[in-house]
């Protein structure tokens, strides 16, 4: 088959970008979108011309290293999925496909199709986690913990830190993305201790970096790899109630 | 050079606590004195950063990725052995151990494996204290499973998603170091080199992967927790970035490389289905507790697997190993794989798959109950086929997934390189020959939290200051010599691509030193692999500026290092004229295509010595004593 | 590397979510008064009589006054988070895509220019306000004292189509709002649980519903039934 490719393009340390065209052919449907991008740029290699940035790792969906927009939809169109994720056979001959980066405020771009989202990084650093220093832990059986619980913590415990909720969300919140990491500690007797001050922190910190504020939409979680349920950012603001009251 | 690998003396049992006792102290008011470069943020990296900076050292952590949470411990599926006995089926401390040793093929040290083992059961503690997610069962108490080649249930695990769960866990310990200030993160950056001063490891240089600036950075050890280099086949489960170099330089600077020729194939991936594939796609080997493995009975069967009768399939594995069935370990799986696939047996467009089938585990323990094991594997395989594994049987073939080899190192995690210790995958590991399913996290994490923060010690109590000035020229240096290695390879101007080599080379390497082995290959595939590197150094192009965020740049630097290890790969797999574990020698097999062993001759590490410039290696060797588990023919029939 | 880069000036307690707490309070209180609102509305079907009684009790109720303070507090608070919020949205998201999100991944059009419809809104109170509450004020006497007759400025009012027409599309737009916005609130107020969740969505929908179609239930009525001096 053969596509049409718009990306976005943009040099390192400039602030502005645009999209180029590139015509590419004899692709397989079972290819998937990452190696039409290797395909993509071993041909510009081979032109002498610089090959598009973008950032990517496992290619399984789970390391959250993508940040592409696929026609206007992060990750592309599928559910439950990463860009890597995604293959041809999702793409119709001939078809226009319009790539760009995750935008956000908060995710300003590096170059092509590369943002920082080091801001996850430092709301996570601010408090999601349980202190607990190595060594110290107690026999793992002393404390159960019911089923249904851990089924839930680790639902919201599987957010891959992409930040495709930010990307595809109206006001680049990140809600779904601090209220994973909140429920997934809030739910786990482990995180007891510190729920409450976790939580100022967490919600403080996403409001320095500059994510706008929940509307909502449930974008976010429909574009979710991981489909991390919006129930869990009404956790979060109730959590940040309950904080603030006691 | 005498290597010692400094295992304590005295009981089994007794010698890590012993050894721990043994190993000097450092006052709580000294150890900030100390500066620790860790490289690596993956199970190991993470894990160890955050001890050590809780400890009160001061910590440089460094990654490739743009956040330490990507590193590709974060895509292990299975789960984490621990020998808790949580079930009462017979485990214990002991009986890991035995495992680990025999699963590994006699090719491990023992004092190592059985530190190894118990430790594990920390492991559980710190990783359920972190709140790490494992799956439970209705009581409320951690669920277990049995998982490739064991018969007891000591797997814990998290969904399909184990790793992640674990890396979470531990990139959430780093950031808490990070924001105490213990720790100082460094994303985005990739090792060039190691600083040695006086044959000590004083430091490393890096390259930031979007400046493209190189800068040296001093330490008073340094921990290489960087991972596998089963990205020397091309194809590998492996993620796109891993790679071997900052363990290469190491090489290169004194750090003596063992095992290099044993290397993982998982069998249940996804196969390859052209050749613009990246990369291939574990599927969890859990997989194989409830799927059975089969192929036709007649060779080139078109037919549809549905349509292929019951008495017309060969359940291989059930029938070769009766007592084990579809659970022998991977080595054995992958291998009778490949020779279904080679007798013409294979399955699917390209001939090479076989079937893992779940009709039968459907009928016996119903969709939702297989949905809720399996269901996330289930996702991904379709996602990637575009087949549904619920209706049709899944097609697997085997992929280098792990690689046992690494630098190797002593009791205490340190190379041969005063002060720069490895960790995880990177070191030579207690894996031996083949490692077993779900211990990886295990070792990755008993090296991290465990392991190096007591032995770390041994290094830094007695580490010679280094004179400032010696330290700066040996920064700089180190500086200058990378920055010149960037020049000579962006100078080549030639005409290929760096991923056209790294294809060849995955060729060479998957034909010739792969799965299966023998003497006319290994030396076809050294001559290959030196005459390709020699067409490297001439032909590659790379595009653009190194000042510049330059992913060919990065690619070619990597494939220059896997250049070289291709060929000590080779070697070593040539000098081994056995067959163990992973490491399958044709002309060492059994009339029944077993392997054999040849304990007179090859119970011992092989250790690689590369002189700085030079092209050849020395050979050293660790002989390998087997007290507790006596040497014995693995067999699993 | 990370930690250097946090601004540590800013002291932020009254973070987003706050605001969208009080959003949620005050949007909620707003949509029980245009339900009861919306219910007194019903007297015109039973007469100018009972409409104008019933209108001139709540007009002239003790709470009366404390009532309409509180109610304009929550529309002005409402209006202003509305709008504080969306500035700061507008910052967070900035760039735009060059295609919008599609299907399943897409944000769905009535959840999308909330802050539009609620100016719509706010236009349609002011005038409504100036037509009504401030209108002209006829009088009639039903025995014990003069009244003001609300019935007959409402029956004149809704004799023009273009009135009719424009009450018709701001109750609707009024009901995308509340469709959207009482489901939110619970959200935002973070009152859910597994058993409700879904139930929230529909009882927020039939809400809307019943009060839009209340709403132009009167207009319609008298617009189409009620001739001018026949009431």
């Amino acid at each position: 088959m053969r596509l049409k490719l718009n990306i976005w393009r943009q040099k390192k340390d400039e602030k502005k970008g645009c999209f180029e065209s590139y015509e590419i052919a004899n692709l397989s449907p079972d290819m998937s979108f990452l190696e039409l991008l290797d395909q993509l740029n071993e041909q510009l290699v081979q032109q002498k011309k610089t090959p598009v940035a973008f950032d990517h790792d496992c290619r399984e969906g789970i390391c959250g290293s993508c940040s592409l927009v696929i026609n206007g939809n992060p990750h592309g169109p599928h559910k439950g999925s990463a860009a890597c994720q995604l293959h041809l056979r999702s793409f119709k001959d001939q078809e226009e496909i319009w790539v760009e980066p995750f935008r956000a405020t908060a995710f300003p771009v590096i170059q092509d199709l590369i943002v920082n989202r080091e801001a996850l990084d430092r709301i996570i650093q601010v408090g999601g986690y349980v202190s607990v220093n190595t060594g110290s832990a107690p026999e793992a059986h002393s404390t159960p913990v019911e089923k249904a619980k851990a089924d839930e913590a680790f639902s919201n415990a599987a957010c891959i830190g992409c930040g495709a909720c930010v990307a595809v969300c109206k006001n680049a919140s990140a809600s779904l993305f601090v209220a994973a990491k909140l429920s997934h500690l809030a739910l786990l007797p482990q995180g007891q201790a510190e729920r409450k001050n976790r939580t100022l922190k967490m919600v403080k910190q996403m409001e320095r970096e500059g994510f706008g504020s929940c509307t909502n939409t449930g974008a976010c979680s429909r574009a979710c790899p991981k489909e991390i349920s919006i129930h869990s950012i009404a956790r979060m603001n109730r959590e940040y109630f309950k904080s603030l009251l006691s | 050079m005498k290597l010692s690998s400094h295992v304590p003396s005295g009981p089994l049992e007794q010698k890590w606590d012993r050894h721990c006792f043994e190993l000097p102290l450092i006052n709580p008011a000294n150890k900030r004195k100390y500066q620790i470069i860790v490289v690596g943020t993956g199970l190991a990296g993470a894990s160890a950063s955050a001890s050590l900076a809780e400890l009160g050292y001061q910590v440089k952590t460094f990654c490739i990725q743009d956040s330490p949470r990507r590193a590709h411990s974060i895509a292990a599926q299975g789960g984490i052995n621990a020998a808790k006995n949580y079930p009462g089926d017979g485990d214990s401390v002991r009986r890991l151990f035995y495992d680990t040793v025999k699963g590994g093929d006699f090719r491990s040290r023992e004092a190592n494996v059985y530190r190894l083992a118990q430790i594990s059961g920390q492991i559980i503690d710190q990783c359920v204290a972190q709140g790490v997610p494992f799956a439970r069962e209705y009581g409320g108490l951690l669920a277990n499973r049995s998982f490739g080649g064991a018969q007891v249930s000591r797997t814990f695990y998290a969904r399909g998603q184990t790793g992640q769960q674990l890396l979470i866990g531990a990139y959430s310990a780093l950031m808490r170091q990070v924001d105490k200030g213990g720790v100082k993160l460094f994303p985005r950056h990739e090792m060039m080199d190691l600083v040695v001063s006086e044959g000590q490891a004083v430091g490393i240089t890096t390259r930031h992967l979007l400046t493209g600036e190189v800068k040296s950075h001093f330490a008073h050890a340094v921990i290489l927790a960087t991972g596998g280099y089963g990205n020397i086949f091309y194809l590998s489960t492996n993620a796109i970035h891993s790679n071997v170099s900052a363990s290469w330089r190491c090489h290169k600077k004194g750090a003596f490389f063992a095992n290099p020729c044993f290397t993982q194939i998982h069998p249940t991936c996804i196969p390859r289905s052209g050749n613009y594939q990246s990369k291939l796609t574990l599927l969890s080997e859990s997989l194989r507790n409830d799927g059975r493995v089969w192929v036709p009975k007649k060779a080139k069967d078109s037919r549809l697997p549905k349509d292929i009768p019951e008495e017309q399939r060969d359940y291989y594995l059930e029938r070769i190993y009766p007592g084990f069935g579809n659970l022998v370990p991977r080595d054995l799986a992958s291998r009778q794989a490949k020779f279904q696939v080679d007798a013409g047996l294979g399955v699917g467009s390209t001939g090479e798959a076989v079937y893992l089938d779940f009709t039968e585990a459907m009928n016996r323990l119903g969709k939702k109950s297989l949905s809720e094991k399996y269901g996330n594997l289930f996702q991904m395989y379709e996602k990637i086929t575009g087949e549904n594994p619920y209706k049709t049987p899944m097609r697997i073939y085997p992929a280098v997934h792990y690689t046992m080899g690494g630098l190797w190192v002593d009791y205490n995690l340190e190379s041969t390189v005063k002060g720069l210790f490895i960790l995880g995958e990177a070191n030579f590991s207690d894996h031996g020959a083949n490692r077993l399913g779900a211990s990886a996290l295990m070792q990755g994490l008993a090296d991290g939290y465990f392991i190096i923060p007591s032995t770390i010690t041994s290094h830094l109590a007695g580490c010679l200051p280094v004179s400032e000035e010696k330290k700066h020229i040996s920064l700089r240096e180190s500086e200058k010599e990378s920055e010149e290695r960037l020049q000579n390879i962006m100078q080549i101007k030639g005409s290929k691509t760096a991923g056209d080599f790294h294809r060849r080379l995955g060729n060479i390497m998957w034909n010739q030193v792969g799965m299966i082995r023998n003497k006319t290959g290994l030396e076809k595939a050294i001559e290959e692999i030196q005459n390709l590197r020699e067409e490297f150094w001439k032909e590659l192009y790379i595009p653009g500026e190194q000042s510049n965020k330059n992913a060919e740049l990065e690619k070619a630097m990597r494939i220059a290092d896997f250049l070289e290890l291709g060929e000590l790969m080779a070697q070593d797999a040539l000098e081994r004229e056995e067959s163990c574990g992973s490491h399958f020698r044709e002309e060492y097999q059994s009339a029944e295509q077993e392997a054999i062993r040849d304990d007179e001759n090859f119970c011992h590490v092989s250790i690689w010595e590369n002189k700085q410039n030079e092209k050849t290696w020395n050979l050293h060797k660790e002989n390998l004593d087997f007290k507790e588990v006596p040497l014995s023919v693995r067999s699993y029939k | 590397m990370i930690k250097e880069h946090v601004k540590a000036s800013s002291s932020v307690w009254w973070v987003s979510i706050l605001k969208k707490y009080l959003m949620g309070l005050t949007g909620l209180g707003l949509a029980l008064f245009v339900l009861l609102h919306m219910l007194g509305n019903l007297f015109i079907f039973a007469g100018d009589k009972a409409y104008n009684l019933y209108m001139h009790q709540m007009v002239n109720m003790e709470a009366s006054s404390i009532i309409q303070v509180g109610l304009l507090s929550a529309f002005l608070l409402h209006i202003i988070l509305a709008f504080i919020l969306s500035v700061k949205n507008y910052f967070s998201r900035l760039k735009k895509y060059a295609r919008a999100a599609s299907g399943w991944k897409a944000t769905a059009w009535y959840q999308k220019g909330l802050i539009a419809q609620g100016a719509v809104i706010l236009v349609f109170v002011i005038l409504h306000l100036i037509t009504f509450k401030f209108g002209v004020h006829y009088k009639i006497n039903y025995g014990n004292e003069e009244i003001r007759d609300l019935f007959r400025l409402v029956v004149e009012a809704f004799q023009n189509p273009i009135t009719v027409v424009w009450y018709i599309v701001a109750l609707l737009v009024l009901f995308i709002h509340l469709f959207h916005g009482l489901s939110s609130s619970f959200q935002s107020l973070g009152l859910n649980h597994p058993r409700f969740n879904k139930s929230i969505k529909g009882i927020s929908l039939v809400y809307a519903v019943l009060v839009t179609v209340g709403y132009i239930s009167l207009p319609l009525y008298v617009f189409l039934f009620m001739q001018e001096g026949a009431g």
